[in-house]
């Protein structure tokens, strides 16, 4: 299944800095050169401040067939992540992960109330009811973030030219994630990361 | 020791062998019962085993069941996932209970211990400390593991879950404690005694028990026995307080320097209690039998043995010589048959016993008592008449001419005869306590209580006697000798007695009277006629035996052309012993054979001499009967002829008649050759045998010696020199030349003169000279005696 992540605050980072924008693709490998999919890549802007976040920022991680999906999600601080239930049994999800801690009750359809995800960090996502029922939600204080597939690839696109901290994780899969300084220009760039297993 | 006597031996052998036996039996018994008992006790030990294994198995799934449902709990998963100390240490105190656990930890990733119910304080100082027990903590989000482990110092059943929220971030770790109550569980669902033992090899002590079904002496005790190495299963024989035990030790989870082993074990007794009543039993049983077995061999060795006794004391019986009472043994067993052979034995050897006894004292021939008899009964006689004053006698008594009889008409005629005297003797001797035979034609006969004077009998006997024995019609004639002893006063004891009638019977038969009752005299003489006979070889070895000559005169030529070699033993003590005393002993004895050798050859010699000194005298030398019985007698007297060179008419041999008529066939075969040596011959003493004058005419003699006893009376008796004229006349008509012996006196030398006798010997004319002294007499008197001037010369 392929992942998608709806970014409407691409446009406005575009408007609001009238640099020369470029897409920067990230290629995620492990120890072992294989290539990882479910890693998230995002980068930080240094010395300039990010964009503000919108106050309608929205996410969503469906449960399908016990499983959520997506399993891995970036999304920025102080979105909105509702959790839709399309199965026909009732899930009750529940976070011990300090970046964001909470408990839904049983329910099943659209019942859930959005949940806000304030604070940067790693949440994991847990069913009370089906144990093996996984999800992790990478919360980031930046609008340039991306997923990569099964190719290993992530793109971050229209990213505006300017120093970077850009750092890879794949925390899914029990990779760790590290940073590295990226000055990034008008030319589309390409970086490598090789992850060492870690959590 | 030697067990000497049957029927001891038969109870031994029985008894030994039932015991034997029955302790083989036992051992046996034993040996299997033990074996039986240990196997089954085996086999419950790993029946036992094998329930153990899979309790601990199941507990342990069961623990690790409720580890993983409590694990998941959400308000577990929540406090625990809040990282409060507190929080989780009251959620695992709490949940703890729930589950029934002993203690509860909290495990971080990292592996160190979080939160620790069983020993909190331990983990309050904020230091983390790592889990002692790594291995338990599996990464797996689905994996439980459990262990049985130590915890402070105390046994547990350690069951670790991982926490998931939803990820792992930790383990929770239960504890269930494995104590005595656990052990006694297990022990009523095994049947077996549950130790559990800890081996920490750093130990000055490595083994110590935590938990058990046993008492604390007992345990000691269990811990003196368990292996060096914990690692290995190991069955062991132990010895737990006295009772001996089987065990398994079975090395549990090992997860660091110490290691835990359970022991399960079960005592024999219980499987040993069951032989223990066969035991007895057995032992009942073998002693029962046993007093059995004593009682029943007592019986069979009786059974035996006492026949046995009987038997052997009518076998002691037999061998006393009791053979009248039979042996008392009734029985159809091979006892029965021995004692039935026994019997038959005893009649044997009784009837045997019997037989011998009569060869042994019987005379075969007669059927009269032999000698042997003859000395017990005259034993027994002198021996009852010595304890009374009882008299008894014995005749001993022999055949005149029964040797002629028996070498001249054979055996047969010899036996004959003795029967037909043994028959007589019978008949005649009434009173007789034993006839006997002695031997030959020696006879004893017995008296008891008789007067002291047997005469009468003896002459019945002889009469009895002067009947000729017929053979084939034949007459034969026997006469016999008879000498009478009597007991006291003839001998006090058998031997002297039988010798003393032997000396008696001799004496008869010297003094020619038919009978003799002894008399000392006898004795003496008799005695002096042996030691003589002693002597006599000594006499010639010594040279003490000399000739002496007496001349024979013609009658009528008054010359003296012969003369008559005469024996003479000048005894060194004795001095002269006349040939009378020794003469007829030594032809009872054969010595005789010797002294004629001797004659002959001293006489020859002396021949010779006087042949060479010019004196042509013709020797006369005696003959023995025994004499003519030698075969070699005319060789030897050619010999000594040519070897003194004397012409064979110088030696004339006289014989008697009796001489020849022992065996006259041999003796005329001796006779013949003599004579054909041209040795003359001459008959001796005629007159006093009772030989046919036909017979003597076959014989080659020369000349006839008129014995003395005719001679020395026929002066005052008619009727005697009718007798010597006819046996003159009768002499010459043979051819003869007749000479006188005994001329004492001149009236017979003329009277023999006057019958026309031819040499006449005598004192009248000289007695017997040594050879010096008669060539001298005969110088002195050759042709001129003439009776009145001999005597002179003789003076």
């Amino acid at each position: 299944m392929r992942l998608r992540i709806a970014c409407l605050l691409a446009g406005a980072g575009f408007a609001l800095a009238p640099v020369r924008a470029a897409d920067l693709v990230a290629e995620i490998r492990d120890s072992l050169g294989n290539l990882v999919a479910d890693a998230v890549i995002y980068a930080e802007p240094v010395g300039a401040a990010a964009p503000p976040p919108r106050s309608d920022a929205r996410a969503t991680i469906d449960q399908v067939n016990k499983e959520f999906v997506p399993r891995v999600s970036v999304v920025r601080a102080g979105t909105q992540v509702s959790f839709p239930n399309s199965d026909n049994i009732r899930h009750s999800i529940y976070s011990f992960s300090p970046a964001k801690t909470f408990t839904t009750k049983l329910y099943s359809g659209r019942e859930a109330a959005p949940i806000l995800f304030d604070k940067t960090g790693l949440v994991v996502l847990g069913c009370n009811i089906h144990d093996k029922m996984v999800a992790w939600v990478l919360i980031v204080d930046t609008p340039w973030y991306a997923s990569s597939g099964t190719d290993g690839l992530a793109t971050i696109r229209g990213i505006p030219a300017g120093e970077y901290r850009v750092t890879a994780t794949a925390p899914s899969v029990g990779l760790k994630g590290y940073s590295v300084p990226l000055k990034l220009d008008a030319a589309a760039a390409r970086q490598t990361f090789v992850l060492e297993a870690g959590s | 020791m030697r067990i000497q006597r049957l029927q001891t031996r038969i109870i031994v052998f029985f008894v030994a062998l039932l015991t034997l036996v029955q302790v083989a039996a036992f051992v046996f018994v034993n040996a299997a019962n033990s074996k039986n008992a240990r196997s089954k006790v085996e086999e419950e030990l790993h029946v036992g085993q094998r329930v153990f294994a899979r309790l601990l198995e199941q507990n342990a799934d069961k623990l690790k069941q409720s580890a993983r449902v409590l694990a998941a709990d959400f308000a577990f998963r929540e406090a625990i996932a809040t990282h409060d100390g507190g929080t989780i240490a009251s959620v695992l105190s709490n949940h703890g209970e729930r589950i029934g656990a002993d203690a509860m930890l909290f495990v971080d990733l990292e592996g160190k211990v979080v939160s620790d119910t069983l020993r909190p304080d331990a983990v309050a100082d904020g230091k983390p400390r790592a889990f002692e027990y790594p291995a338990l903590l599996t990464p797996s989000r689905d994996a439980a593991s459990a262990s049985m482990e130590v915890l402070d110092g105390r046994a547990f059943q350690l069951v670790a879950v991982p926490v998931l929220a939803p990820l792992p971030i930790g383990w929770v770790v239960m504890g269930f404690a494995v104590d005595d109550a656990v052990a006694k569980d297990l022990r009523q669902l095994t049947e077996l005694e549950v130790s559990f033992a800890l081996h920490q090899p750093s130990h000055r002590e490595p083994w110590s028990v935590l938990a058990s079904t046993l008492d604390t002496g007992q345990q000691r005790s269990l811990l003196t026995h368990l292996p060096a190495d914990p690692a290995a299963s190991a069955r062991l024989d132990m010895d737990i307080a006295g009772a001996e035990h089987q065990a398994l030790v079975i090395p549990l989870d090992d997860n660091g320097s110490a290691r835990i082993v359970a022991v399960l074990h079960r005592s024999l007794a219980g499987a040993l209690a069951a032989f223990e009543r066969l035991r007895f039993t057995l032992i009942v049983l073998a002693l029962l039998s046993l007093a059995l077995s004593i009682v029943g061999s007592v019986a069979v060795a009786r059974n035996i043995t006492r026949p046995l006794e009987s038997l052997a004391v009518s076998a002691a019986r037999i061998e006393q010589g009791d053979y009248s009472a039979p042996v008392a043994v009734q029985r159809a067993d091979e006892i029965g048959v021995l004692a039935s052979s026994l019997n038959h034995m005893r009649s044997g050897i009784a009837d045997r016993e019997k037989h011998i006894l009569k060869l042994a004292y019987d005379d075969p021939l007669t059927n009269l008592a032999n000698r042997s008899r003859f000395a017990n009964e005259l034993e027994a006689a002198i021996t009852q008449a010595t304890r009374g004053d009882g008299r008894l006698s014995m005749l001993m008594m022999d055949l005149d001419r029964f040797k002629y009889v028996n070498d001249t008409l054979g055996h047969s005629v010899g036996d004959h005869v003795l029967r037909e005297v043994s028959a007589r003797l019978e008949s005649t001797v009434k009173q007789a306590e034993c006839i006997a035979r002695l031997g030959g034609d020696e006879f004893a006969i017995l008296v008891r209580h008789s007067d002291g004077d047997l005469a009468d009998l003896a002459r019945a006997i002889i009469k009895s006697l002067e009947q000729p024995i017929l053979f084939e019609g034949q007459p034969l004639d026997v006469g016999t000798s008879i000498g009478i002893a009597h007991f006291p006063e003839h001998g006090r004891d058998a031997q002297t007695l039988v010798r003393n009638a032997d000396i008696a019977m001799y004496a008869a038969k010297r003094d020619k009277t038919g009978f003799a009752t002894y008399d000392p005299h006898y004795d003496t003489s008799q005695q002096e006629h042996l030691s003589l006979l002693g002597e006599l070889r000594r006499a010639v070895e010594h040279n003490e035996l000399r000739l002496y000559y007496q001349p024979k005169v013609s009658l009528h030529t008054s010359n003296i052309s012969a003369v008559e070699a005469l024996i003479r033993w000048e005894h060194p003590q004795r001095g002269l012993v006349p040939p009378v005393q020794f003469i007829p002993f030594a032809e009872h004895t054969g010595y005789i054979k010797l002294l004629t050798r001797w004659v002959l050859q001293e006489a020859v010699r002396q021949c010779g001499e006087w042949l060479r000194d010019g004196l042509r005298l013709q020797v006369s030398v005696n003959i023995s009967a025994r004499d003519l019985m030698n075969r070699e007698l005319p060789d030897q007297v050619s010999a000594l002829l040519s070897e003194h060179q004397v012409p064979a008419a110088l030696l004339c041999l006289e014989i008697t008649e009796s001489g020849f008529m022992e065996d006259p066939a041999h003796a005329q075969k001796v006779l013949d050759r003599l004579f054909d040596l041209g040795v003359k011959l001459s008959i001796d003493d005629y007159g006093t045998g009772y030989s046919s004058l036909s017979y003597i005419m076959r014989l080659p003699v020369q000349e006839l010696k008129i014995d003395r006893s005719f001679i020395q009376r026929m002066a005052t008796d008619e009727e005697l020199s009718t007798i010597v004229r006819s046996t003159i006349d009768l002499g010459h008509n043979l051819g003869l030349k007749v000479v006188a012996e005994g001329v004492e006196d001149q009236a017979a030398w003329n009277l023999l003169r006057s019958l026309g006798c031819d040499d006449a010997q005598g004192y009248f004319m000289s007695k017997p000279l040594d050879a010096r002294m008669l060539a001298m007499w005969i110088r002195a008197n050759d042709g001129l005696f003439t009776g009145k001037a001999g005597k002179q010369a003789t003076g």
